[in-house]
């Protein structure tokens, strides 16, 4: 019942190690290669979104299953909980954004007239874009942090207010989130391509990063589970992930489908020039993102025997964290960098640099109490569940 | 069903039921059919029912459906009818997608709804005869095998002594 995740100075250890050499490289890379700016600063965006995503996704997962008063996710709780706490970090990144505005929104410092642009004026400006910014982190900032802290509170009291009190703060997230998420997607991706717009834009976005996070809590059970922790979670708690994972890869293809038909069915220039550019400079990109996103988990979770198999889920989890880190480098890339991306060193030591950060904030945060919140009134629920 | 002999027995609640089926089994009775008013978790495994294959049938009729339909589509607007719809080739894949995948799913659907009704031989003029009305409302009833020599009325409720239920007949 007590059982503490202990954060090993070996983990920790390899953690800094990749997050310095993932660092250094990245560096080297910059002044070997020279790749310019506007691409070092999408790839700086390119994983700044893709790591608040699953943060971001995990809160989403924690306010939805708790306002749904749902049982089973009870035992596993604290893992989305622990990977909220990258938000805050998240948010000092995304303002490094700042010194790379006018290589990446070439919005922000046009010159002579455009009419698209002014027109777009009123939202798109720097000082109005950093106010949203700001609003956007603080909100989910404090309302993930009033979520955890408030779970947290029921591992020492057995008090209900508490798990009530969480539930209203999910219950206020979820409001917030909703109309935040599209937003500061339109704000951080589709404003790179300042002239064209799509208005399944956010939801797109906010699926990718739901289908990560659901990706990145399966990758973090197998590891505990392999390292000896979490003995509870059995095949029923696996299944239930694995069916979410399999859902919303399917709902990821249902929006980037609808996005992709009407814009090719309708023709308006203005909108077709987002995937003539993705079409002819990024074919393979174009064609391999539905190819890991959809097809490979389709077919291989389609059986419920799959779905059970935690090493068999982990695989795929891993495989939809690359798809989607690869959804995020077509959204991003072909609008900034143009013919200079590439995925070469640069992008590849950036992300281990990120990717070492974000699992040394979780393990951390993990570390800090037990595995189980003792006195949640769903446990006993989750100990017996059967799917 | 009905020249068979067989036991019921009453319970008002899921837990004892459950119960009692594990130790009904423990026992080698032979259990024809566990009526509840609602499914009840567990009870699948607790009698090992195989698991059902209607998700095989699903996907196979899924797969056809979708072969049939883009495959009709795509003889339609290349072979038998071409017509040019705002500028698009006639074999324009992207807009196939929707009915494709309405066939995938109507097929599906009505594959499985029709391969439940013929494996559990339910047809238009099917009478339903309840064991007793109360299984239709609140009650749970298992009902056992009574045909052989051992399994008797006073057997049964010695076996089921501990456990609460509402009526062994």
């Amino acid at each position: 019942m007590d059982e503490q995740f202990k954060f090993k100075k070996q983990y920790r250890n390899i953690l800094i190690i990749a997050m310095a050499g993932g660092l250094l490289i990245s560096v080297a890379a910059i002044l070997v290669f020279k790749p310019g700016a506007p691409r070092i600063w999408a790839n700086v965006l390119l994983n700044n979104q893709f790591f608040l995503g699953i943060a971001l996704g995990a809160a989403f997962f924690l306010a939805v299953h708790r306002i749904a008063w749902s049982g089973w996710h009870t035992l596993l709780q604290r893992l989305p909980d622990s990977m909220t706490t990258f938000i805050p970090v998240a948010f000092i990144l995304m303002l490094l954004i700042y010194f790379g505005m006018h290589d990446i929104y070439h919005w922000s410092y046009y010159e002579g007239h455009d009419a698209v642009l002014e027109g777009k004026k009123a939202w798109l400006n720097v000082p109005f874009f950093f106010i949203r910014l700001v609003f956007y982190f603080t909100g989910w900032i404090t309302l993930t942090w009033l979520m955890r802290k408030n779970s947290n509170a029921l591992i020492s009291s057995s008090d209900i207010k508490y798990h009530n009190r969480r539930k209203i703060f999910a219950g206020l997230f979820l409001v917030f989130f909703a109309i935040t998420v599209s937003t500061s997607s339109w704000d951080w991706i589709m404003s790179l391509e300042a002239h064209w717009y799509s208005t399944i834009f956010g939801w797109y976005v906010f699926i990718g990063m739901f289908v990560t996070s659901l990706a990145f809590i399966i990758l973090l059970i197998w590891f505990l589970k392999r390292v000896g922790y979490m003995k509870y979670i059995r095949s029923d708690h696996v299944h239930d992930l694995s069916i979410l994972l399999f859902a919303f890869s399917i709902f990821w293809t249902y929006l980037w489908f609808s996005q992709y038909l009407l814009i090719w069915y309708g023709h308006i220039p203005e909108e077709t020039t987002y995937f003539i550019k993705r079409l002819e400079n990024f074919r393979p990109i174009f064609y391999i993102n539905p190819c890991l996103n959809f097809i490979i988990p389709f077919f291989t979770l389609i059986s419920l025997k799959s779905k059970r198999n935690l090493d068999w889920v982990a695989i795929i989890a891993s495989i939809l964290l690359v798809g989607h880190w690869i959804d995020y480098y077509q959204m991003i890339m072909p609008a900034v960098a143009g013919d200079s991306s590439a995925i070469g060193v640069l992008e590849v030591s950036l992300t281990i640099f990120y990717t070492a950060m974000f699992i040394l904030v979780v393990f951390r945060s993990l570390s800090n109490g037990p595995l189980i919140v003792k006195n949640d009134p769903f446990l006993e629920e989750s100990m017996n569940y059967e799917s | 069903m009905e020249n068979k002999k067989y036991i019921s027995v009453y319970f008002d609640d899921e837990m004892p039921l459950l119960q009692a089926v594990g130790m009904l089994r423990e026992k080698n009775e032979n259990i024809i059919d566990v009526l509840t008013p609602f499914p009840i978790h567990g009870l699948d495994r607790a009698l090992s029912i195989k698991r059902s294959r209607i998700p095989l049938v699903g996907f196979i009729f899924g797969a056809l459906g979708a072969i049939l339909g883009f495959g009709f589509q795509a003889w339609v607007f290349t072979v038998s009818y071409p017509l040019v719809f705002g500028g698009k080739p006639f074999f324009a894949v992207p807009s196939f997608i929707p009915i494709t995948f309405e066939c995938t799913v109507l097929f599906a659907a009505i594959a499985m709804v029709g391969t439940m009704l013929i494996k559990s031989k339910l047809k238009p003029d099917k009478r339903f005869v309840p064991v007793d009305e109360n299984i239709t409302d609140d009650m749970f009833v298992i009902l056992i095998d009574a045909e052989n020599e051992k399994t008797t009325l006073e057997s049964v409720k010695s076996s089921l002594s501990g456990i609460q239920t509402v009526e062994i007949k």
